[in-house]
């Protein structure tokens, strides 16, 4: 019983976690984020598993992370306002070439770092976005004016 | 105005209509998290030692461990003793609290004598002489499965049967 509670809890924890840290800091993966989401999955483990080597334990764990991620995917397929609080909703950050600045700092990203984006879309210029908008994924989306 | 893309609705979007208090969540949220190691530094969550002290005509007892810890930890409780008279046979007595869902590593030294005294853990360390002490240092690992909250810890310093020195501590085991 307590390593399906600890799985309960460290799955909602960690959903926690992604979602108040901000999708920019998930959407990327820098060498840094890989150590950090390796230095992550460690410490869970641990707390999760323990001293259990056994099968039966790391099924219970599975069973229990999967049936709770299908269940929440499923709450954000079934239920709408759960979709705001799960996945979140988009976010425009440009329109028509003009940043939206309060938005931008909302999701603490700076001109520079909207620009870089663009340019890894091969975008030149802001100017010829129509829209810039930020995706619950973390990606930022743009649509160009023609 | 320029077309709104498909599943885009502007004034939630963009103008952040009925959206502009969940920053304010995701802030409370993200105070919450970091609160967490603030209070951990506190040792709120263990597992750094504590030392309690007592002191009679005839000895002095000081504990040393931590009352705080959390599952699979490995951790020290120290006993030190100091007779001011003469111990003609101490025994070290400790509650069912000191061993309830924890492995007892090591006993060192080892005493004399192990035995039961009522449920309680007895350990017999001999002759201790006025003035002298006797340190018991005991290496624990707490269960991973074991939770406590303010789970009591006794201490009891007795010569043959009578009781120089009492004391009661409680412990909290964090999942």
């Amino acid at each position: 019983m307590d390593i399906a509670l600890r799985s309960i809890f460290l799955f909602f924890f960690v959903y926690l976690l992604m979602r108040v840290l901000g999708r920019r800091e998930l959407s990327s993966l820098e060498p840094f984020d890989l150590i950090l989401l390796v230095v992550l999955g460690d410490a869970i483990q641990q707390g999760l598993t323990q001293d259990d080597y056994s099968v039966t334990g790391a099924m219970i764990v599975i069973s229990t992370i999967g049936t709770l991620a299908v269940l929440t995917s499923y709450l954000n397929f079934r239920v709408p306002w759960m979709r705001r609080v799960l996945d979140g909703r988009p976010i425009v950050l440009l329109q028509d070439g003009e940043v939206i600045e309060q938005n931008l700092k909302r999701e603490r990203i700076t001109l520079e770092e909207l620009a870089e984006e663009a340019r890894a879309q091969q975008i030149s210029s802001l100017q010829d976005v129509r829209w810039a908008v930020f995706e619950p994924s973390g990606k930022i989306s743009f649509i160009m004016k023609n | 105005m320029a077309d709104v893309p498909d599943g885009l609705v502007l004034e939630r979007d963009r103008d952040l209509e009925g959206r502009r208090h969940d920053i304010w969540v995701r802030r409370g949220l993200l105070l919450l998290i970091a609160a967490i190691p603030v209070v951990a530094l506190f040792n709120v969550f263990g597992q750094r030692p504590e030392t309690h002290t007592l002191v009679s005509s005839a000895a002095s007892l000081k504990i040393y461990a931590p009352s705080r810890l959390r599952g699979g930890l490995l951790y020290e409780a120290r006993f030190h003793i100091t007779a001011k008279a003469d111990i003609k046979d101490a025994y070290l007595i400790l509650g069912p609290g000191w061993a309830e869902g924890m492995q007892i590593n090591t006993i060192e030294p080892s005493p004399a004598n192990e035995t039961s005294d009522n449920g309680r853990l007895s350990f017999e360390l001999g002759h201790i002489p006025a003035g002298q002490s006797h340190v018991l240092f005991m290496q624990f690992q707490v269960d991973p499965t074991n939770v406590a909250l303010g789970r009591e810890q006794t201490v009891e310093l007795k010569d043959g049967e009578t009781r120089l020195l009492a004391f009661k501590r409680h412990l909290t085991i964090f999942p």
